[in-house]
């Protein structure tokens, strides 16, 4: 701007107005070197402080590597474990598989037995019934015997008598006949049963 | 001062501020470190496991049976319900004197007969103690062709077997002596497999196995919801005896 051309101006005169302009135009600088001290102290101290953040992350950091590190060898650690613990359930259910199947086999051997034992009891139980028929029989029979040797000495008793002209009564010789023929149908009877029963015990 | 030195010195203050306030925003690590092994999740495959299976369980829930006639021994299998109910064959006990189930783990079990079916070849036990024993799972749901079943039994009065196949269909029970269809299968069945349970894939019973075809080679068994009608004892009846 030209001074001398401005409104109200006289030639010749001269009007001191510099420091006016000089206020004016310095201020800025004044407050702008306030201001960028001001910062500048500013951003020292935070550049300080961030020192100070920057050691806290870089340890920070260390400290999760580390943690890192012992995490894998943990992981590892624990991959093993887990690889040793499945090989011990396999081992102990294959344990317990095989000592399942001899439970198994034993439980089959001991029903197994169970059924031998109750067809030998059954067994038992006939030969107890033909071995009584058998007594049975063999009583019947001894006393058909001591019956027909009854009847044989009262028959050779009746014949001397009567070879020696003495009278002979028959009736009882006819009565004891006809005992030692019941008697001995008896025994006949009793012996077939036992046979019957021995029949059964054979059959299939 | 010039415009332009001005706009200058406003963008160096704004960098300069907008610097010096990100960097004072940057704060120091407050937050605790975790554990990492606690947050380490390891899958882990889990060796099967006998106790889980089908076969095992099947094993359990079948029993066999021994019947003691007036002048024969009978032999055949069965399985185990709630209640120290046992399912078997009528067949399995002619003129039963003395009943005894054996289980998988060796016990023998004496049992008494509730009763035998008028018009059907199953048969009610009743155990005395049924402690620790495992019972069967019956399914309400009907059996369809194709499915895949499982006949356990101690067939030849020998140890358990397993033995697996499909459904083949129903057949007209009345021609066998049976109030309804029966099932038709393919799996192997010998004699003392009678009264065994047929189990579908989820060891659920679906049907009694009964009788052998021998022109097929094929088995039949009871379905399971004919035994539920003949539980009732109602329909049940003493068997003859000696």
């Amino acid at each position: 701007m030209n001074d001398a051309e401005g409104p109200g101006a006289t030639p010749g005169a001269f009007e001191p107005r510099g420091p006016e302009v000089r206020h004016v135009r310095r201020w800025p600088w004044v407050l702008t070197s306030l201001t960028a001290v001001a910062l500048a102290l500013g951003s020292g101290a935070v550049a300080y402080e961030q020192r100070g953040v920057a050691a806290e992350w870089r340890e920070r950091s260390e400290t999760l590597q580390t943690q890192r590190d012992a995490g894998i060898e943990r992981e590892l650690l624990l991959i093993e474990q887990r690889e040793q613990l499945t090989r011990l359930v396999r081992s102990s259910e294959e344990d317990v598989a095989g000592l399942e199947d001899r439970l198994r086999a034993l439980a089959d051997e001991k029903a197994q037995a169970e059924d031998t034992a109750t067809t030998v009891q059954v067994e038992r139980d006939v030969f107890s019934e033909v071995t009584g028929r058998i007594v049975a029989a063999t009583d019947a029979l001894d006393g058909c015997v001591e019956r027909l040797f009854e009847l044989q000495t009262a028959s050779v008793d009746a014949f001397n008598r009567s070879t020696a002209g003495e009278p002979v009564d028959v009736a009882p010789l006819n009565a004891t006949a006809a005992q030692v023929t019941a008697s001995c149908n008896e025994a006949r009877n009793a012996a077939a049963n036992a046979g019957a029963a021995a029949d059964r015990l054979l059959a299939p | 001062m010039t415009g332009r030195r001005r706009g200058h010195l406003r963008r160096c203050l704004v960098v300069v501020l907008v610097s010096s306030g990100l960097g004072a925003c940057v704060e120091a690590p407050t937050e605790p470190l975790d554990d990492p092994g606690a947050s380490s999740v390891v899958t882990f495959e889990a060796p099967d496991l006998a106790a889980e299976s089908l076969r095992r369980r099947a094993q359990e829930v079948t029993v066999r049976i021994r019947s003691l006639g007036c002048d024969q021994l009978g032999l055949g299998s069965g399985f185990v319900l709630p209640g120290g109910v046992v399912v078997t064959n009528r067949h399995v006990l002619i003129q039963p004197r003395t009943v005894t189930v054996n289980s998988w783990d060796g016990r023998s079990l004496a049992a008494d007969v509730s009763g035998v079916a008028i018009d059907s070849d199953l048969a009610i036990l009743r155990l005395e103690s049924s402690e620790g024993l495992e019972v069967a799972e019956l399914r309400s749901e009907p059996i369809e062709a194709g499915e895949t079943i499982h006949a356990i039994g101690y067939p030849d009065g020998g140890p358990v077997t397993v033995s697996s196949g499909t459904v083949l269909g129903v057949v007209d029970g009345s021609l066998l002596g049976e109030p309804a269809d029966v099932i038709r299968i393919d799996a192997t069945i010998r004699p003392g497999n009678s009264g065994g349970p047929l189990l579908d894939d989820e060891g659920r019973v679906v049907g009694v196995v009964f009788a052998l075809e021998t022109g097929r080679g094929t088995g039949l068994a009871v379905p399971v919801a004919t035994l539920l009608e003949r539980l009732d004892e109602a329909e049940l009846e003493v068997p003859a005896g000696c």
